[in-house]
């Protein structure tokens, strides 16, 4: 793994992303920038619709960027390189019951990347990676519907590590859980990017999960960068726009009107 | 009189392996007003909202000692007495957009249906109204979603359409289950407050089903929690800071919080003699 000390090591600059869709042009991303430190983690929080997935499709590849440029490292990205790419930045999905092949066992889903690379020792890192993110070795030939929600969620996370990636691109990973299995998900995340020095880019509509998990975070909506927040703004309500504002007031966490002092 | 009551309802699912218990003896009534139903994946939340609309298909089996809708029993009714109630009197938000509406159908036409065969309008007036209930549920341009597929609208937008779907009937009881978890938090927001709107001013009776303890909380005025088929407490939603029950602290607490701390989340501790029970 390479060491980028640099602080800028995810670059966005003025992104636009515009999708044509029967004659009409739907501008998802407009004008968007943003950086990242390495090893940092960084949230989008924004409704539906605000462009926040586009985004991180967008770093993948997988959307029509029709302007500015996103860098990593200070290369721009190569998508068509795409196994250069892969080993370096990985997605999880939101979805854990539609993002893992139905007919695959967990085995052959973990395996599969290696295989493609060409890196030796399946067996062996196969096994790591079970352990690594929490699941019994016994899960290894295991369909997807034999698991629940939160180990496929875990399986879907061991994949995108299996190449030991930099970078992990997380579009909503927990909103399809329950709060327990939530917590449980976060926690790993978390001890991943300690023990692996990974950057997070993380998409969520959870205010509470996005300041639970990031640093630094970046409210959109209708396409456009709204407000960037460091984390204790957020917390002391400094928020200067006041679709932000909105935003922490409407937030669950605030409906209880309690807030806890642990 | 309360509008419905329940009492000791059991679903039981017959599989190979033997009967899965899914709801062990739960038993409520509801007036009008707003109950929530809490509890994780797998709790039988889902399954008990599904009974009071008899929708449970076999090999599950439904028996309860009372189920009574506005003085109907529902253990006796015929299924051609159900049909008349599911839509007009019972409504129920299901909670996948995906899953619910029809792929190959469009929105103005899903919507327009139930107008045209049920309450027999014409086509103009039947559009109106399909437009004026997607109005209600905040759609910024219902003339583009009515002409829309399902695939094309996002899961925020597919949830409002079948919220809108359910409430031109002015249904009595609406049964809403997880109707927001695909939405965001400001859409949320605005998704309750019609819900909450529309139990004030048309006396709709409302349950609601989620697996958010702190929206529950917020929007309705009693709240059950639900382990494994039983309902382990019932609180005020005011009081829900004080539950008392081990699993619905759990529940509070693995939750995080704006400006919490960085520690891990607490998980939930299920050793306790409550969880085998």
């Amino acid at each position: 793994m390479r060491d980028v000390i640099e602080s800028d090591f995810i670059e966005i600059d003025n992104l636009s992303v515009t999708f044509e869709a029967k004659g009409r042009r739907v501008h998802a991303v407009q004008n968007v920038s943003l950086s990242v430190g390495a090893k940092q983690s960084f949230g989008l929080v924004g409704e539906s619709g605000s462009g926040k997935s586009t985004i991180l499709r967008a770093i993948c590849g997988l959307a029509p960027v029709s302007g500015g440029a996103i860098r990593i490292a200070g290369e721009p990205v190569n998508t068509r390189n795409a196994k250069a790419f892969a080993s370096r930045v990985q997605m999880v999905f939101q979805d854990p019951y539609a993002s893992l092949h139905p007919r695959h066992t967990i085995d052959r889903t973990l395996s599969e990347p290696l295989a493609i690379h060409g890196i030796k020792g399946t067996d062996a890192r196969v096994v790591r990676a079970l352990e690594d993110v929490g699941l019994p070795a016994s899960f290894r030939f295991r369909y997807p519907h034999q698991l629940s929600g939160g180990q496929r969620q875990r399986v879907a996370i061991a994949r995108a590590l299996m190449l030991e990636p930099e970078i992990l691109l997380l579009d909503e990973p927990t909103s399809a859980l329950d709060a327990s299995v939530q917590a449980e998900v976060l926690n790993l995340l978390n001890r991943l990017r300690a023990e692996h020095g990974l950057t997070f880019l993380m998409v969520s509509h959870d205010l509470a999960v996005i300041d639970h998990m990031c640093d630094r975070i970046l409210v959109m909506q209708h396409g456009r960068a709204v407000e960037e927040l460091a984390r204790e703004d957020l917390a002391s309500a400094r928020m200067k726009t006041e679709y932000a504002r909105n935003l922490f007031a409407a937030s669950a966490d605030r409906m209880l009107g309690a807030t806890s002092k642990d | 009189m309360s509008l419905l009551e329940i009492e000791n309802l059991r679903v039981t699912f017959d599989t190979e392996t033997g009967p899965v218990h899914a709801v062990r003896g739960v038993s409520f009534s509801l007036g009008r007003e707003r109950l929530g139903i809490v509890g994780e994946s797998g709790s039988g939340k889902t399954i008990t909202g599904r009974s009071v609309l008899r929708l449970i298909r076999p090999p599950g089996r439904i028996e309860a000692d009372r189920m009574r809708f506005d003085g109907i029993d529902l253990t006796k009714a015929s299924e051609k007495q159900m049909r008349a109630l599911r839509g007009p009197r019972l409504a129920m938000v299901m909670q996948d957009p995906k899953y619910s509406l029809n792929p190959v159908m469009r929105v103005g036409a899903q919507l327009m249906e139930g107008l045209l065969r049920r309450d027999r309008l014409g086509r103009a007036e039947a559009r109106k109204k399909a437009i004026a209930a997607l109005e209600a549920v905040q759609i910024r341009d219902p003339e583009r979603v009515m002409e829309a597929w399902p695939h094309e609208l996002s899961g925020g937008m597919g949830q409002r359409v079948m919220i809108a779907m359910m409430l031109i009937p002015e249904p009595d009881l609406l049964i809403a289950d997880e109707p927001t978890s695909a939405l965001d938090v400001t859409v949320q927001a605005e998704v309750m407050a019609i819900l909450d709107g529309l139990v004030r001013e048309r006396g709709m009776g409302l349950i609601f089903i989620s697996h958010d303890l702190r929206l529950v909380a917020r929007f309705c005025d009693r709240v059950l929690v639900m382990y494994r088929g039983k309902i382990v407490e019932e609180l005020a939603a005011g009081d829900l800071m004080e539950a008392k029950h081990p699993y619905t602290q759990g529940l509070l607490n693995c939750l995080p919080r704006i400006g919490g701390p960085r520690k891990p989340l607490p998980g939930l501790d299920r050793t306790g003699d409550w969880a085998n029970a």
